[in-house]
């Protein structure tokens, strides 16, 4: 599994905002801070899925290349 | 490295046979995203010129008062609109002039997209629901201000990082624009939100400064910008699109060294202009107004390199609607700073300050000089990211820039006669002493221009429209599609 500093460092760094938001979606006194705390949660998790689905797509199409099934992109 | 050829790119071979493959997925996101932003932030200023010529549009519900929409415009603006456009070219431009993929890799840059996409919003939400710090271009609260920050630190170390691991030994002054705007930004966005929220879990926050503190440091952020945000990095813009589009060298490369640095020494002083007569003491008022005046100098500096790049080019002007947007800009950006530090005059801000003259003056800045060299860069940008021969329509092109130039005409003039009109009525005394004209019958005789000014606002709207459609189509069409190049030797039918 061959897996880029740079994912793996913003994956983690977008990890930790999305329990940031949960938290202060779970504590909001106000709807401001309730619907921002649950935005950057669910920000992190679309953000890391997406994350995790370009690596994927690398992969694939790095394999695909190697069966010389993939042109130049 | 081969993962970075996966993504549409462009590569560059090095003599040393090292080929560099720019992000150039990163520049698209951000084309589209200036593109989308335009269109809501003048949209949304139609609506609220709209409101201001007749104000039962205001619908009696909150989430579309003027009050909550206002900084919605104004931060899809200049935030959404110029601050993507602002990214996405430099990350375009800081490639290509240091022959350096961005530093950071992929995700970070992706991370930057969209966690500024999120920013904005995440802070439109936040107006129309009445959450407000109620300081101008800074409106959002605490919590947004944090993530904010966070965004621009990474967007720095991206820039800097990339100019840091050059191949190309000279910076060129277009990256030395980005990058006072991206650090003076980060000063400035950070020195005027220092406040304490209430607590952690609440979005309401005080400020560190109060009264005329709190006014001072907020105008130093406003006008810095204005100079920084506004100024500085639409000029990196400059710099690179009007000798990329004309095919021209620098006019001046001493000019552009000499101005930048007079530039940004004096922009950092003059935000007091925005607080003649008040509370301020007199000498800071002096002082900005001073340096305000002193800041004609620079400003025509890069005025003056920007239309003589097109030295031995003017013809192009003819055949390139693209680049007389970018021309146009830089006329409207020396028209803008000359009438800024004439405004920035006490005697004269006596008369032009809280009346529609600031409104028109602001947008001669953003229409006629943001707006159209975003409009020159995009129309460059777009058939060589996309890799198309060619745009779909010059002549949509010409259509779009007659009709914002034609939109900004009617803005700006409308809005001086206003503007003009109140301040000699607030000043008008009756031979007893007493005012003239009460505060409602100057309200009530500038509506005709509020009108005028919501017809200039609708034109460039239509506009931005326009270059939409003609963009989007340059992408999708099969004319713009750039033709296979024959193998030498092969004969062509026909010959």
């Amino acid at each position: 599994m061959d897996i880029e500093a740079s994912d793996l460092i913003v994956g983690i760094m977008v990890s930790v905002f999305g329990l940031i938001g949960l938290i202060l979606a779970a504590g909001a006194t106000d709807n401001e801070m309730y619907v921002f705390g649950l935005s950057l949660a669910g920000f992190s998790v679309v953000f890391v899925i997406g994350l995790i689905r370009r690596h994927y797509d690398k992969a694939e199409l790095r394999q695909k290349r190697l069966r010389g099934e993939a042109g130049h992109v | 490295m081969s993962d970075l050829a996966l993504g549409a790119s462009s590569a560059v071979a090095m003599p040393a046979h090292r080929t560099i493959v720019y992000n150039e997925d990163i520049v698209k996101k951000f084309v589209i995203a200036t593109m989308f932003w335009g269109v809501v932030a003048f949209l949304v200023g139609v609506v609220l010129a709209a409101q201001l010529a007749w104000p039962e549009l205001n619908l009696g519900i909150s989430f579309t008062n003027f009050g909550r929409l206002r900084p919605v415009h104004t931060s899809a603006g200049i935030f959404a609109f110029g601050g993507s456009a602002l990214i996405g070219t430099s990350f375009y431009v800081v490639q290509r002039t240091c022959r350096a993929r961005l530093f950071g890799g992929e995700a970070l840059a992706n991370f930057i997209f969209w966690g500024y996409q999120f920013f904005i919003v995440m802070a439109a939400l936040s107006y129309v629901m009445g959450f407000s710090q109620g300081q101008e271009y800074a409106e959002p609260e605490w919590h947004l201000d944090v993530w904010l920050t966070i965004i621009w630190v990474l967007y720095a170390v991206v820039f800097i990082g990339t100019v840091v691991m050059r191949e190309e030994p000279h910076i060129y002054v277009a990256n030395w624009f980005y990058m006072a705007f991206i650090l003076t930004i980060a000063v400035l966005h950070i020195g005027n939100n220092i406040a304490m929220p209430v607590s952690i879990f609440t979005a309401k926050s005080y400020n560190i400064a109060s009264g005329v503190q709190n006014a001072m440091i907020q105008w130093w952020y406003g006008h810095n910008a204005v100079g920084f945000f506004l100024t500085a990095g639409f000029l990196g813009m400059m710099y690179y699109f009007i000798p990329k589009a004309a095919n021209r060298p620098v006019y001046s490369y001493r000019l552009s060294i000499v101005h930048f640095w007079s530039l940004i020494f004096m922009y950092i002083w003059a935000g007091p202009h925005h607080l003649h007569w008040t509370a301020l003491p007199d000498w800071t008022q002096t002082l900005g107004m001073a340096f305000s005046v002193m800041l004609w100098m620079p400003s025509w500096g890069g005025m003056i390199n920007g239309i003589m790049t097109l030295s031995g080019a003017w013809d192009k002007l003819r055949t390139d609607p693209g680049l007389r947007f970018s021309v146009t800009a830089v006329g409207f950006y020396g028209m803008s700073t000359f009438e800024g530090p004439v405004m920035s005059v006490r005697d004269v801000n006596a008369l032009s300050h809280y009346t529609d003259w600031g409104i028109g003056h602001v947008h001669s800045g953003t229409l006629g000089w943001v707006a159209f060299i975003t409009f020159g860069a995009l129309y460059y940008l777009v058939p060589v990211l996309w890799q198309r021969q060619r745009l779909y329509s010059v002549r949509m092109v010409s259509w779009h820039y007659w009709i914002a130039t034609l939109g900004i005409v009617f803005y700006i003039t409308s809005m001086w006669v206003a503007g003009i009109m109140q301040g000699l009525m607030w000043r008008a005394y009756d031979a007893f002493g007493f005012l003239q004209y009460s505060f409602a019958e100057s309200v009530s005789a500038v509506h005709p221009y509020y009108v005028i000014r919501l017809t200039g606002g609708l034109f460039f709207l239509i506009g931005m429209l326009f270059m939409v459609c003609n963009l989007i189509l340059t992408v999708r069409s099969p004319t713009t599609e750039r033709p296979e190049v024959l193998p030498a030797g092969v004969a062509v039918a026909g010959e």
